[in-house]
């Protein structure tokens, strides 16, 4: 499947649709805030250096696996509820999915929830990086199951 | 006379600015870099427009123009700090300047064994390019600690240990904590106590002093003090490092071409005198004029003034933040000296969290280490907010920092 603006999976559409519709700044983050809740938690004992994600201002850790039907599951936690919110933004956007498609998955899906303009560069940064990772991982699965 | 806010204010474009958040820009992190009045920004555009050439040398009017501008602003530069200006290095900032001490004097004039005295407090540009030279040349770092219930320099354990050393850096005023550190007892005891009587040599980090304080570098007594432009109202990308008579003709050239050579053969060159003997390649023309602008723009102000404003500001937004439940202040702003920086933390609300809604609600505040990893760790945390304040600042907006920080609270907790 080639995913990308217009065409996302319905999970994330849902939460594209409910961004969209606030317009403020602060409610946006409050959002975020909240979504931290719906993240599929890495408990912290599980932390560790290959679980660590380098480049966010918090402590931030992913693992990436395939679940039980062969699609891919990322799970995660943060000690900062917005970076913990869009780990869960990413998983209803990636979770289950082929690996394959998770590898080449565009980044720019945060673009389509307005989160470009509140969040820093830094942020940005910080989940692109999360992300990047993501994407490798998901290419390392989809290696192995091939 | 009071400082008439309404008039500063429109000297800084940017402070008009309304966010993508559709909030008006409310700037409180000019403890990172300050604001550009139009006058720095005018007189950039004016170099570029009017004058651009590279200077020294070349005969044409431009260069001619160019090398005028450069080195006048050299001079403007020296004056505000109290020097001559062959003893004032351009660099890219503070810590270019840290690091040219450490290679151009560090490594000629200290050697295995020597010890470098710095602080807890230190920014990492006050401790890293030490940590390479230990490793390099092999010279003992040792550490006056800091008190984390009073936020001070242990200062009998600076005492205790100022005879064995050869070398002092400390930082003149923190980035984290607004705490002013007491340089000239610093430099007394340095240099009537230090390497064994015979006096250290004094490197002073003035990257948070000079947004207010004039530094009176050659009055001061201090060897070297390092700074940046951009925390004075000055362009990024610039800075210097103030060098006393005693010590510039200890220092060895450290990078080699262009603007440094006076002659050169294949096998061998000869150097200019300083200023230029450490200004390799082609210099920072529109910065060092851009610098220049900045002091002509502070020099209307009488800089007491300008220091008890942001000190005053600072001091009114602490009482506040302690106020509010759950917050814990870090630093001492009762005194009359140290900086417009004021760290916080509350006890359950991650600080990247509140930055993102302080930052939603307009208010432009930092958050994380501040480059001063150990000094975190003395004082048990990871990270801090941190508002800082400048001479554009108003209560107003320090008023309306923390209103919108009790909500955010009262939201999230």
């Amino acid at each position: 499947m080639d995913w990308g603006e217009g065409n996302w999976p319905a999970s994330l559409q849902e939460v594209i649709d409910e961004f969209s519709d606030v317009f403020d700044a602060m409610e946006r983050y409050e959002m975020l805030f909240d979504f931290a809740s719906e993240c599929i938690p890495l408990p912290m004992e599980k932390w560790c250096e290959d679980t660590r994600v380098h480049g966010c201002q918090s402590e931030a850790h992913v693992l990436c696996s395939l679940d039980e039907q062969g699609g891919f599951l990322m799970i995660g936690s943060a000690d900062a509820q917005i970076v913990q919110g869009l780990m869960a933004v990413a998983q209803k956007a990636i979770n289950g999915l082929p690996p394959e498609e998770v590898s080449t998955f565009p980044v720019t899906f945060t673009r389509e929830l307005g989160l470009h303009d509140s969040l820093s560069p830094n942020r940005a940064n910080g989940f692109l990086n999360m992300f990047t990772r993501v994407r490798q991982e998901a290419r390392k699965l989809a290696q192995g199951a091939a | 006379m009071a400082l008439d806010l309404e008039a500063i204010r429109a000297d800084f474009p940017i402070l008009s600015r309304v966010l993508p958040s559709g909030r008006p820009l409310v700037y409180l992190d000019n403890a990172a870099t300050t604001q550009k009045p139009r006058q720095v920004i005018q007189a950039m555009t004016d170099y570029y427009e009017q004058h651009n050439s590279n200077v020294h040398r070349a005969v044409h009017t431009l260069a001619a123009e160019a090398t005028a501008a450069y080195e006048g602003a050299r001079i403007t530069i020296s004056d505000w700090f109290g020097l001559e200006p062959h003893r004032l290095l351009f660099t890219s900032g503070t810590t270019e300047a840290i690091n040219l001490c450490a290679h151009a004097w560090g490594r000629s004039n200290l050697e295995k064994g020597d010890v470098v005295l710095l602080t807890e407090m230190e920014h990492h540009s006050d401790l890293i390019p030490w940590q390479m030279l230990a490793k390099d040349i092999g010279v003992e770092l040792r550490f006056v600690p800091v008190d984390p219930e009073t936020y001070t320099l242990d200062m009998d354990a600076f005492e205790a240990t100022i005879e064995e050393a050869k070398f002092v850096g400390c930082v003149h005023t923190s980035n984290v904590l607004g705490v002013r550190n007491p340089v000239e007892r610093i430099i007394e005891l340095a240099k009537t106590r230090g390497n064994g009587g015979e006096g250290a040599v004094v490197l002073l980090d003035s990257a948070q002093a000079v947004a207010h304080d004039r530094l009176g570098f050659d009055a001061m007594g201090a060897d070297f003090a390092a700074c940046s432009a951009h925390k004075m109202c000055g362009p990024t990308g610039m800075g210097a490092l103030l060098v006393s008579e005693d010590r510039i003709g200890e220092m060895t050239h450290f990078l080699g071409g262009g603007d440094m050579i006076e002659e050169a053969w294949l096998d061998h060159a000869t150097y200019q005198p300083p200023p230029h003997r450490f200004e390799a390649g082609t210099p920072k023309i529109a910065e060092a004029i851009g610098w220049a602008a900045a002091i002509d723009y502070l020099s209307q102000f009488d800089m007491d003034e300008v220091r008890d404003h942001i000190l005053d500001l600072a001091r009114h937004t602490a009482a506040q933040l302690k106020k509010i439940e759950g917050i814990t202040v870090y630093g001492d702003h009762e005194g009359d000296l140290g900086s417009g920086a004021v760290s916080f933390l509350h006890d359950t609300l991650h600080s990247e969290d509140l930055a993102h809604f302080l930052d939603a609600g307009g208010f432009a505040v930092r958050t994380g280490h501040h480059c001063a990893q150990p000094l975190m760790r003395r004082l048990g945390i990871s990270a801090t907010n941190r508002a800082s304040f400048y001479l554009y600042n108003t209560v107003d907006e320090a008023d309306a920092f923390v209103t919108h920080l009790k909500g955010v609270i009262d939201r999230l907790s």
